[in-house]
């Protein structure tokens, strides 16, 4: 799982790089159209759902199956409200006018985030297996490094959000901000 | 792989109190961020300080979650690794392009 984590670690810079250097190219829309209190709530959202798996990887450990199945239940719920959050997200940007195939801003940040929203995807439908499973009686005490495995993905899927939060969320938008007051003063 | 996740795993893992505490010191570190953003601070102090505080939510997340504090070495290089070459590689990419400042 390490070895997977770290080659996605260079996936995701790859994805995050391309978005960084093509940062305010291409005419429409751009980080001005972030909304950071909601992006914050959905951000807090995950932190909170990597916090349930690691009670979920506690409660195994000390074979309490039902405190287990608890948790992977949180994780999967927060992990599926902060796709909804990023489904909401994506339909307002597009009524805004920002879709993937708008502007090299639209591509890449549509690239990055979608790729993200496709690794929690994943995460919650192994999550929902991982408790099936328990019922079937393939998750014990024993085996919880199957559920340690799990909690290192889904780790992983929260630490890119932390960076694709403060680097493209905060720094971006702070960017367009700095930008528009400029433009504003050119004016003035 | 010769060497076993099982057999360099360490037991020495945080319990539930340590991780509700470490999960509570990430809501605040988010809540700063997001104070830093609004408040009407000079944009590189701001920048400095929202990549400080994603920084040290990240070291956390990886360190007590993902326990890499209390595992095997082998581990902690296998992930190090590609993060240094990756911030190394986004850096370099940024100022050739000149796009670091922008």
């Amino acid at each position: 799982m390490w070895a997977f984590v770290g080659s996605d670690v260079l996936f995701f810079g790859t994805l995050i790089a391309a978005f960084l250097i093509n940062r305010g190219k291409g005419i429409g829309p751009h980080e001005e159209i972030f909304d950071i209190p909601v992006t914050t709530l959905s951000t807090f959202v995950l932190l909170m759902s990597s916090v349930a798996m690691v009670l979920a990887l506690a409660a195994i450990q000390r074979n309490d199956l039902k405190g287990l199945r608890l948790w992977l239940g949180v994780t999967a719920l927060l992990g599926a409200i902060f796709i909804g959050f990023q489904m909401v997200e994506f339909t307002i940007f597009a009524r805004e006018g920002l879709t993937p195939r708008t502007n090299i801003f639209g591509t890449t940040f549509f690239t990055m985030t979608g790729f993200h929203g496709a690794h929690v995807a994943v995460g919650v439908v192994w999550l929902v297996s991982l408790i099936i499973a328990s019922y079937k009686g393939h998750v014990t005490q024993a085996r919880s490094l199957d559920v340690e495995i799990m909690g290192l993905y889904w780790h992983f899927v929260d630490i890119v959000w932390i960076v694709i939060f403060g680097v493209v969320y905060l720094v971006g938008a702070l960017g367009a901000e700095e930008h528009h007051a400029s433009a504003i003063s050119l004016v003035g | 792989m010769a060497m076993g996740h099982a057999e360099v795993h360490s037991d020495h893992h945080p319990g539930p109190r340590q991780y509700l505490v470490v999960g509570g010191v990430l809501a605040v570190l988010t809540g700063l961020e997001v104070g830093a953003f609004f408040l009407n601070l000079t944009s590189a102090l701001v920048v400095f300080i929202l990549l400080a505080l994603t920084a040290a939510k990240f070291v956390l997340v990886v360190a007590f979650f993902m326990h890499l504090r209390f595992d095997n070495r082998l581990f902690l290089w296998l992930f190090v690794f590609p993060v240094v070459v990756m911030v190394s590689t986004m850096v370099a990419l940024m100022a050739l392009l000149d796009t670091l400042t922008r």
